[in-house]
């Protein structure tokens, strides 16, 4: 048993990574109705401008990028925190203002939108960023190596970890507690209910995959310091997501939070023991569940079905 | 009621259009015959990947048959015939790598193949190729098994295989680091078969494997396996991961603070994977068939040439993957030119046993290609991370910390896997 303690906290930790890559596709999916396989270069994409951000691409060689980069990397890298994922939000709309011709549709349509949208998200970063593995760097301090019970872990795991927690409580909060996270529920719930009551349809699409757009920004600028930045990084995003909203039940947050801990706990505990198994595992996971409880653990009837 | 009768008229007029055909057609095994003295171009399908796990090796292998090919050009062509090149992607995976040498020989009218990093993707490739009888060259793919039991007559394999980089790197490593080793080993060919050459070679000099974790292609995240090297606490690690897993790996190994502790060897280490990695990420020794600061004549000139060509490349200086590439598609040029034909079988008695000097492949050792295996045994250098790195000359990464003579890395066990099909069961092929 205590050899297997390292292992479930890794996978805690992985879960909980994988936790914040599906939330945003879990949202768009649960109010949009609509699969976004363009979701893991929107991942991938708030990356891309978090590196060009940090290592002042945009600014050249004025005044402005000269004082840029004379700012410490903490400072920076904060900034694109914010600043990586906003962009990615507006990617994000921009893509949900192609999709709108396709609502009311078969969901091919949007399936195919977004799959082509990845597509084109792609080739644009290899043109603006180049073929090349990038580094996204990250300050010394939440960098390395640490000591816990007698096992070398990463440092920046447990960053990117208790960051995870943040972030998706603070997705909770805003569901909850506000009123904009109300009417998306209720969105999610019955769009047309929340159009009749006089609330705007499109606006709330818009700000819907924008926020998740966001989201998958960030988890991008969380992630790439342990996956490494290429251009299809995207991809080995959106299938873990796709499993995970899936054994979660599709939009449902908390299946997604659940599914997404059950996922990194198999991922992390065959990866140690019957490594072969490790991508194996989250479908044999996806198998077991939808076998015994077919929309997935929290699941309920969705419109995906009408 | 249709009536199919045969006339008499009908009967003589088809057998004389099967004769005509024939002619055409040429008979049993020609696959197309081209007039022998032509000035058509030769066409060389370049098989590399553009996409996928070994997209940015794809991309340097291709630059470096590219070079060898406008040289070509430079100098008149070969026989007279210009040589032209076409490219599709075969995007890392096998399944595409066979449609795009099926369509690069039946649609495209490639005379020769060239190219490959992933061994899965070479072995469909070479099946195709065989089919047809065209020759092609497996660049940078070094599974044992693409000059073992996958070997055949049409292909030439141009980079060293795992078992040569392991018989460079294991005795060694058991005598400095001790006998207890862990294995990290991506799990499709290359990785089994590089693994296996260094199980055979523990048993040999008396080495145990603790364990072996097969890493599934396309892992991201290594810190199960890595958790489990702590446990095991093995002398060495022998880690077999390659393309943007290699990458993600190194980086990871480098983050938890692990490159000095326990040793580790990578028994090759393509240049694409590393390049632009932080120093710190470079641990352990590896294998390699060449690096750009050799200190041999032609080295810089090579160098030189690479920049002038590709002045806006990322990789500021030529690595393995494009000597590689380089070397494979100039001797295969060379070879048409030796045979004074493009035809398949003369070019294939061309390269059989081929010998090339140290100087001319800017190696310690002079190479020549197997006749039985169709390998090149070349040079096999081992690495280091470079000790005198300085941040003014980010390109020089390694050290060069001793090299192999081909005689002594040999793949005995190739060789007697290799059963290379007869003259005689390959289709003719006039490109």
């Amino acid at each position: 048993m205590l050899d297997l303690l390292p292992h479930i906290l890794n996978g805690l930790t992985l879960g909980l990574l994988f936790a914040l890559i599906a939330l945003g596709f879990t949202l768009i999916v649960g109010v949009m109705e609509v699969i976004n396989l363009a979701h893991g270069s929107l991942f991938a994409l708030g990356a891309y401008f978090a590196l060009s951000l940090l290592g002042g691409m945009w600014f050249g060689d004025t005044a402005f990028g000269a004082w840029w980069l004379s700012l410490s990397i903490e400072t920076r890298y904060v900034a694109a925190l914010f600043v990586g994922p906003a962009l990615a939000a507006i990617a994000g709309m921009a893509l949900e203002l192609c999709l709108r011709p396709t609502y009311g549709k078969a969901p091919l349509y949007g399936l195919l939108l977004t799959f082509g949208a990845a597509l084109v998200i792609e080739e644009i970063i290899r043109l603006g960023w180049g073929t090349g593995e990038q580094n996204l760097m990250v300050p010394a301090s939440i960098n390395g190596p640490v000591l816990v019970a007698g096992f070398i872990y990463s440092k920046y795991k447990f960053f990117a970890a208790g960051f995870s927690i943040v972030a998706i409580f603070g997705v909770w909060l805003f569901l909850e507690k506000t009123p904009y996270g109300a009417i998306i529920k209720a969105g999610a719930h019955d769009s047309e209910m929340v159009r009749a009551l006089g609330y705007d349809l499109s606006k709330l699409r818009l700000m819907v995959f924008g926020f998740g757009a966001a989201l998958a920004g960030l988890a991008g600028i969380i992630m790439v310091p342990i996956w490494g930045l290429r251009p299809h990084v995207g991809i080995d995003v959106v299938i873990p997501a796709f499993l995970i909203i899936v054994i979660g039940g599709i939009g449902s947050f908390w299946g997604a939070l659940v599914a997404a801990i059950m996922v990194g706990l198999a991922v992390g505990i065959t990866g140690a023991y019957a490594g072969a198994w490790a991508t194996m595992s989250m479908y044999i996971l996806l198998i077991i569940v939808v076998g015994f409880r077919s929309r997935g653990l929290f699941g309920r009837k969705s419109a995906l079905e009408n | 009621m249709a009536q199919n009768l045969i006339t008499r008229r009908g009967l003589l007029g088809a057998a004389a259009a099967g004769s005509a055909l024939s002619v055409f057609a040429g008979p049993w095994k020609h696959n197309r015959v081209w007039a022998a003295a032509t000035d058509k171009p030769i066409k060389i399908g370049i098989t590399s990947d553009a996409s996928g796990q070994y997209a940015n090796s794809g991309a340097s292998d291709r630059r470096g048959m590219i070079m060898a090919i406008d040289e070509a050009n430079e100098r008149g062509g070969v026989l007279g015939r210009k040589i032209e090149w076409t490219h599709i992607d075969t995007e890392t995976v096998p399944a595409t790598g066979s449609r795009v040498a099926e369509r690069m020989i039946t649609r495209e009218e490639c005379g020769f193949l060239v190219g490959a990093v992933h061994s899965g993707v070479a072995n469909a490739i070479s099946q195709v190729a065989q089919k047809y009888g065209v020759i092609y060259l497996n660049t940078n793919s070094s599974s044992p098994t693409e000059a073992g039991q996958n070997c055949h007559r049409t292909k030439f394999v141009w980079d060293g295989n795992g078992t040569n980089f392991a018989k460079a790197a294991v005795k060694n490593a058991i005598d400095t680091y001790g006998k207890k080793w862990m294995l990290l080993t991506n799990d499709y060919v290359w990785g089994h078969d590089t693994a296996k050459a260094t199980k055979a070679l523990l048993a040999q000099y008396g080495g145990e494997v603790m364990e072996e974790i097969l890493i599934p292609q396309g892992t991201r995240d290594f810190s199960s396996a890595l958790l489990r090297v702590q446990q095991q606490k093995p002398g060495v690690v022998s880690a077999a991961i390659g393309g943007d897993d290699q990458k993600a790996f190194r980086q990871q190994v480098a983050q938890l603070g692990m490159g000095a502790s326990p040793a580790w060897i990578n028994s090759q280490q393509d240049w694409p994977d590393v390049y632009g990695l932080p120093i710190d990420n470079l641990f352990g020794v590896f294998g390699t068939t060449w690096y750009y600061k050799l200190d041999l004549p032609g080295v810089a000139d090579f160098v030189k040439k690479y920049q002038e060509k590709y002045p806006d490349t990322q990789m500021r200086v030529p690595g393995n993957v494009f000597y590689n590439g380089y070397m494979a598609t100039r001797e295969l040029l060379n070879a048409i030119e030796r045979a004074g034909s493009a035809n398949n079988i003369a070019v294939i008695k061309a390269l059989e046993g081929h010998k090339m000097s140290a100087a001319d492949r800017m190696q310690h050792h002079d190479a020549w290609i197997d006749a039985g295996t169709h390998q090149v045994q070349q040079t096999i250098y081992l690495a280091t991370a470079n000790s005198k790195y300085s941040e003014q000359d980010k390109d020089d990464m390694f050290e060069i910390v001793a090299n192999a003579a081909p005689d002594a890395v040999l793949d005995t066990a190739a060789a007697e896997a290799c059963k290379l099909e007869s003259y005689e069961e390959t289709p003719t092929f006039d490109a």
